[in-house]
């Protein structure tokens, strides 16, 4: 099966009842890739793991791994891949030895193999020297780690990860996304959905974009910026800020809006180079000393939340009442922008 | 080779496969849930506050009684193992695990089942050591009792699936609905009534309970004779089983399906 893609998915659909959370979704991954599924909260990313990886039923479409339709062939499809649920589900009442020694036996992973893996594994994660100690003493960053190497203990092709950094702290989180790296050098394909932006910026040989329960996008990082070259800024810093600036900043021709952010004003504009000679002359015409300027292509966040529908530059701001509203906040847009909101 | 010897050896690949993994389960599940509260309430304590409360100054001998305690023990001890570890490991997201894992539906239900089994013996076996060394029980015939011990475990164990069958990822959502159901057996099945004492429509009634052949086989075990025939108990309990499991087994895939 040496040409085939690890990952093929044809029109993959899940209702809940009437509600429709994952709608005709279909594409490919190809064997050694790093793919990234992205989407909003709700957008069906979870819902699309947990059918590829047998634990909800289609209502339509199918999907193969390594060639095993996972409804028809699901047995043959679950030795194709290792899960690593948003969620880590290890067991807190067994030690980290005792975890992966089970999951062997899940597995059929011979006794004096299995041992011999979970010891490998075990230094892997830097987790050897607390093998006997029970999991619920475990931090939050082990726990996902050790989920991690029970998800690898089996050695499958196919790895299936949702959010593997979510909540973890930053040295952690780049353990995980290292050890994923070298995993895919090695020859795994992995498959992981994430909310991360920069992550899978960081990570994934392709992305694919996932809104309302369907792929808006799918494509290279670089390629997607690419597409959306509309989607570039200025960005600048003064030696001094008043309030009056940004709203001066987004009334300059050619930006369509200003989001400040920490020290600095992002101008958001179809035109970099012909906004520099403007700012220059506002911060003049004012006395500003001009720190940075920078002009940015589109990020990948950028093209996420022009895709989802979330305007660039447009700040999504927590309400007293605990509701969340999409408005200006701290950013103020020029003529004619006007945000929409996010279903 | 032949393609059906091939066959035939896939085949038997898979079901040893499949036993050792059922194995794996049970054994994992007997390590974590023995003594977790749900466990030791409903399936150690209530069995003997039953029996303690309905049976003292009944006069009983010490074998009626001791068959009396021993259907008790092993109908909620055996009962208690799936509504409780199983709503417990969707909760904790371990049950994912097992079904994300290439093990059937089947087999980690076997795997369950023996956890049911296992936990209804170890329980029983208690009271009837007590009762051999202090009461000087005698035992009119211990290979039956050996024979009805593994029939109604297996048969409550089965029907503790069941129960674990409808979906939640409460211990409470499900224990405590099947407890409600397991308490009017109690009362119907020959325990604390005998058989023989109750009117023709409770008697007709309990028929239908897997209780009412697990206390008969009991009284046939420890006493020598029961209320009926020994042929209809053997029969129906192992048919009991058969009518807990397949239901359970439909219940627990459209569970699955509906992703609970």
């Amino acid at each position: 099966m040496p040409d085939e893609a690890a990952i093929e998915v044809e029109a993959l659909t899940r209702y809940y009842g009437e509600l429709l959370a994952v709608d005709h979704v279909s594409f490919e991954v190809q064997r050694g890739e790093i793919f990234g599924f992205l989407g909003p909260n709700g957008a069906g990313k979870t819902t699309t793991i947990r059918m590829l990886t047998t634990l909800l039923e289609p209502t339509e479409g199918t999907a193969r791994i390594n060639g095993y339709d996972i409804t028809r062939q699901a047995h043959q499809a679950k030795h194709q891949f290792g899960v690593v649920p948003e969620e880590s589900n290890v067991y807190r009442e067994l030690s980290a030895w005792d975890n992966l020694i089970f999951t062997s036996k899940l597995y059929r992973v011979p006794r004096g193999e299995a041992g011999r893996r979970a010891r490998e594994l075990l230094e892997i994660f830097g987790l050897y020297e607390k093998r006997d100690v029970k999991v619920e003493f475990f931090s939050k960053g082990m726990r996902r780690r050790l989920t991690i190497a029970m998800g690898l203990l089996h050695r499958p092709p196919v790895l299936f990860l949702d959010e593997p950094t979510t909540g973890l702290d930053v040295q952690s989180a780049r353990a995980i996304k290292d050890l994923l790296r070298e995993l895919n050098r090695q020859g795994t394909t992995v498959f992981l959905t994430t909310h991360q932006i920069e992550e899978a910026n960081q990570l994934c040989n392709r992305v694919a974009i996932i809104n309302h329960g369907q792929i808006a996008a799918i494509d290279t990082p670089e390629r997607l910026k690419r597409d959306f070259q509309s989607v570039q800024s200025v960005e600048v810093a003064f030696d001094r800020w008043q309030e009056g600036h940004r709203q001066g900043l987004a009334q300059l021709p050619g930006v369509s809006s200003a989001v400040r952010q920490g020290d600095k004003t992002r101008l958001y504009t179809d035109n970099p180079p012909a906004l520099l000679e403007k700012v220059m002359s506002f911060a003049r015409q004012r006395g500003l000393r001009v720190i940075t300027l920078n002009t940015l292509g589109p990020s990948l966040e950028d093209v996420f939340l022009k895709i989802t529908g979330q305007e660039v530059g447009f700040v999504v701001s927590a309400q007293p009442n605990g509701t969340v509203r999409h408005g200006p906040g701290e950013e103020d847009r020029g003529p004619g922008r006007r945000g929409r909101r996010r279903r | 080779m032949s393609e059906q010897h091939m066959i035939r050896q896939g085949m038997m690949r898979r079901i040893t496969d499949e036993a050792a993994q059922a194995w794996a389960i049970a054994v994992k599940d007997v390590r974590i849930y023995y003594f977790t509260p749900p466990m030791v309430m409903m399936g150690l304590l209530m069995p003997f506050f039953m029996f303690f409360s309905f049976s003292v100054r009944r006069g009983l001998g010490p074998e009626a009684g001791m068959a009396r305690l021993l259907a008790l023990t092993t109908f909620f001890t055996a009962s208690s193992a799936g509504p409780v570890i199983i709503p417990l490991e969707r909760r904790m997201r371990t049950f994912d695990r097992l079904l994300a894992a290439p093990v059937s539906l089947v087999t980690i239900l076997l795997g369950k089942m023996v956890v049911g089994i296992f936990f209804g013996l170890a329980v029983s076996l208690v009271p009837l050591v007590l009762g051999l060394v202090f009461f000087h029980v005698e035992i009119a015939n211990p290979p039956l009792l050996a024979l009805c011990f593994l029939l109604s475990t297996t048969a409550f164990s089965t029907l503790g699936l069941l129960f674990a069958s409808a979906p939640g990822q409460s211990v409470g959502s499900i224990l405590m609905p099947s407890t409600l159901l397991r308490w009017p057996l109690m009362f119907i099945s020959g325990v604390f009534v005998p058989l023989e004492e109750m009117s023709p429509w409770v008697r007709a009634v309990s028929y239908i309970s897997p209780l009412t052949y697990s206390q008969d086989l009991m009284n046939q075990a420890l006493l020598g004779g029961g209320a009926q025939s020994l042929a209809l108990d053997l029969i129906l309990l192992p048919l009991f089983l058969v009518l807990f499991l397949i239901p359970a087994m439909k219940l627990h895939d459209w569970s699955r399906r509906l992703g609970y």
